[in-house]
């Protein structure tokens, strides 16, 4: 009897060691865990990063753990208290959201630690992404940004070239090749048409809130609207559903608004011969590029003894010396010091922090529901540039359910203030 | 007599029992209570009683109201557009494989299997390309001009035919099992009484495989409600969300890139545990019924 009472114990305890091994080795006091949403090729370049840091023989080591799906985990490691990451990147628009369910720690002893470690050093959309209301949460590591390829050989065969004198593709210049476009060739593509929209809503002046509330159903959104799908209705844009991303590579389109981390997947492609400019504009005076930006950050964690975080601060000083290794991803290091390096200045995105008009048109919104508005301008625009859907309907649709999404997060939230 | 307590049992069922209640039981119950509250899955649920079923349900200005009627007509045609085939060609190549004279059953088996054992994110990406205008053999070899994944029909097209080929072959093998499992006498004694394949078919196969079918239909069913991948991956629920299952938003609704509502996403889900659990039992009782 004792002894199957032996084995079902130790059956037991086996089961429970088994489910206890899903949680990292998050508390271990000599190792930074490192959470990162950093899947594919940008993975590897921050692998490098990370041991070239670990190579330099620092106190405290740094393990960084890609983690699909990070902000799934995130929730459920923040809800039960363990395995919460030491250190983790996130993108800009989520620091609102946590930083509102205080959820995130300040970067303050981590810059005590690490004096270099100020806005000064860094663009200042980046740095300001995670400053809300005066406290730093977060320390950046770049900016990758909504941009536009242009294909070299088509813009000379069209007689295109002027286009780019003032740095602002405007739409109209875009139209002004409708009827001039062989067959089989088009403007521009439909890539991240979501981001190229909001670009728009700065180019006119707009904005996404008044007063804290969302204004997705306005003026300068249809404008905008109205005034892309233009290009859509002259026939200039690649066809709905076709891969227009694809399209640009095989050389049948001038213009690819898509990311400045697909540069080294064009750079791939045979006798493409491309360069990178400003997302084209609605404005002939304004031009924005839509931006994001991987922000380190700390979640609530209370067994994260200081020697990490001083830990964490000399990690965050080395990137920020370090990071033109990340530029090797088609990404714009957040430091000043990298950016303005001779080593930078051979990446093609170095052609946005060329001067300060440039490193001003990487926008960055930081609106408390800005995701919520991004969804839905993500799951809508394509239908409406278009032309499948009614525009005023769609904006009355898309406001509507950006609101209805707020006033459930607000009740939420309510309970979680308490 | 006292009977002696056997902890043996235990010791076989106590593993499977734990990770039944850890990762089944407890997130079931939880889930549940989840839908009577407002919830960002950061700070403690706010109790707000039947508010989400009633806004799903009855506020026809909801979004939430739209999204889940969207996305439960979409998930329903979903079913009835793939559960059928996913129950006859199965039980049509079972059969077939099973005439004694066909040569290469086990290659033939095989061939049919192994998109099963191919996850979904993989075969959606293989059928995209084989589906791209640009890339793929649909233009190249057949010249279709069709950009498949934004226009209906075609954009369920691809999610059905991509459905079909990922899960013929794990019913097949249920039947295939089934079948080799019927008594040849009764094949013999019907042939010597003139009965045809057909009329074999139907009076002796398909009455002999009466559990494996009902198991396969209900299951398959059940299967196809919870639909998330293929949709997501192949169409992402275009064009104007006319394949954006009920999963899609109850996903996004939960885990999307701003502040979670996943009181209003559970009470969703718990509404499709619902229609999968009255439907899984008319399918039984219905065919269980019939069988007798």
């Amino acid at each position: 009897m004792k002894r199957k009472l032996g084995a079902l114990l130790t059956g037991v305890a086996l089961t429970a060691s088994l489910l206890a091994g899903c949680s990292s080795n998050a508390n271990d006091p000599n190792t930074i865990t490192f959470w990162t949403p950093l899947t594919g090729e940008d993975g590897a370049y921050m692998d490098n990063l990370v041991k070239a840091y670990n190579e330099t023989d620092p106190a405290v080591k740094v393990k960084h753990v890609v983690t699909a799906d990070m902000y799934t985990k995130i929730s459920t490691v923040l809800s039960s208290g363990k395995g919460v990451p030491d250190l983790a990147i996130i993108h800009a628009d989520r620091v609102p959201g946590y930083v509102k369910q205080n959820q995130l720690e300040a970067m303050t002893t981590v810059m005590q630690a690490q004096p270099e470690l100020k806005e000064d050093n860094y663009l200042p959309q980046a740095w300001g992404a995670g400053n809300i209301d005066g406290t730093q949460y977060t320390v950046p590591l770049d900016i990758h940004a909504n941009v536009m390829y242009y294909n070299k050989d088509l813009l000379a065969k069209y007689g295109a070239e002027s286009f780019l004198d003032d740095n602002n593709v405007t739409v109209d210049e875009i139209l002004s090749l409708q009827g001039k476009m062989d067959e089989g060739d088009y403007v521009v593509n439909d890539a991240l048409l979501g981001w190229a929209m909001l670009g728009q809503i700065q180019n006119l002046n707009g904005d996404i809130q008044e007063d804290g509330k969302p204004a997705v159903n306005t003026e300068v959104m249809k404008t905008a609207v109205e005034d892309v799908k233009k290009i859509n209705d002259a026939g200039l844009m690649t066809p709905f559903g076709e891969d227009g991303y694809l399209m640009f590579q095989s050389g049948n389109v001038l213009f690819s608004t898509d990311g400045t981390w697909s540069s080294t997947a064009h750079a791939t492609v045979e006798n493409l011969n491309f360069g990178v400019t400003n997302v084209y504009s609605v404005s002939p005076d304004k031009f924005t590029n839509r931006s994001s930006s991987h922000l380190f950050a700390m979640f609530n964690n209370e067994q994260r003894l200081d020697e990490k975080e001083q830990g964490i601060g000399a990690f965050l000083e080395f990137i920020r010396e370090n990071s033109v290794e990340w530029a090797k991803a088609g990404q714009i290091p957040a430091s000043k010091q990298v950016v303005e390096s001779p080593d930078f200045s051979q990446y093609m995105q170095s052609f946005f922090t060329s001067d300060e008009k440039e490193i001003e048109s990487l926008y960055i919104y930081t609106y408390e529901y800005y995701p919520y508005i991004s969804e839905a301008v993500d799951k809508y625009v394509g239908d409406m540039v278009r032309g499948n859907v009614d525009i005023d309907e769609t904006l009355q649709t898309m406001q509507k359910e950006v609101e209805d999404k707020i006033t459930e997060s607000t009740g939420a939230a309510t309970k979680t203030g308490e | 007599m006292k009977k002696k307590l056997s902890l043996a049992p235990a010791f076989f069922v106590g593993p499977h029992l734990i990770l039944f209640l850890v990762f089944v039981v407890i997130p079931t119950i939880y889930g549940i209570y989840a839908s009577f509250t407002q919830w960002n899955l950061a700070g403690s649920p706010n109790w707000v009683g039947f508010a989400n079923y009633s806004t799903i349900l009855f506020d026809t200005s909801s979004t939430f109201h739209t999204q889940f009627f969207n996305g439960l007509k979409n998930t329903l045609l979903f079913v009835l557009f793939t559960v059928p085939p996913l129950i006859v060609l199965p039980l049509m190549i079972a059969v077939a494989l099973s005439h004694k004279k066909l040569k290469g059953k086990t290659f033939i088996q095989s061939v049919l299997y192994v998109p099963g054992l191919i996850s979904i994110s993989a075969s959606a990406l293989i059928f995209s390309l084989i589906f791209n205008k640009q890339l793929g053999i649909t233009g190249n070899l057949f010249g279709s001009t069709i950009a498949w994944a934004t226009h209906q029909p075609y954009a369920w097209l691809i999610i059905i035919i991509l459905t079909i080929w990922g899960g013929i072959g794990g019913n097949m093998i249920i039947y295939r099992a089934s079948i080799s499992g019927v008594a040849e006498e009764l094949y013999e004694s019907a042939e010597l009484d003139g009965a045809g394949p057909i009329r074999k078919f139907f009076s002796i196969t398909l009455p002999s495989i009466n559990f494996p079918l009902i198991y396969t239909f209900v299951m398959t069913t059940a299967g196809a409600f919870n639909v998330f991948g293929q949709p997501l991956m192949m169409t992402d629920g275009g064009p104007q969300q006319s394949t954006s299952v009920l999963m899609m938003y109850i996903r996004q609704l939960a885990f999307g890139s701003g502040e979670s509502i996943a009181g209003m996403a559970s009470a969703m889900a718990v509404l499709l545990g619902l229609v999968i659990l009255v439907i899984s039992a008319l399918q039984y009782y219905v065919m269980n019924r019939n069988s007798n």
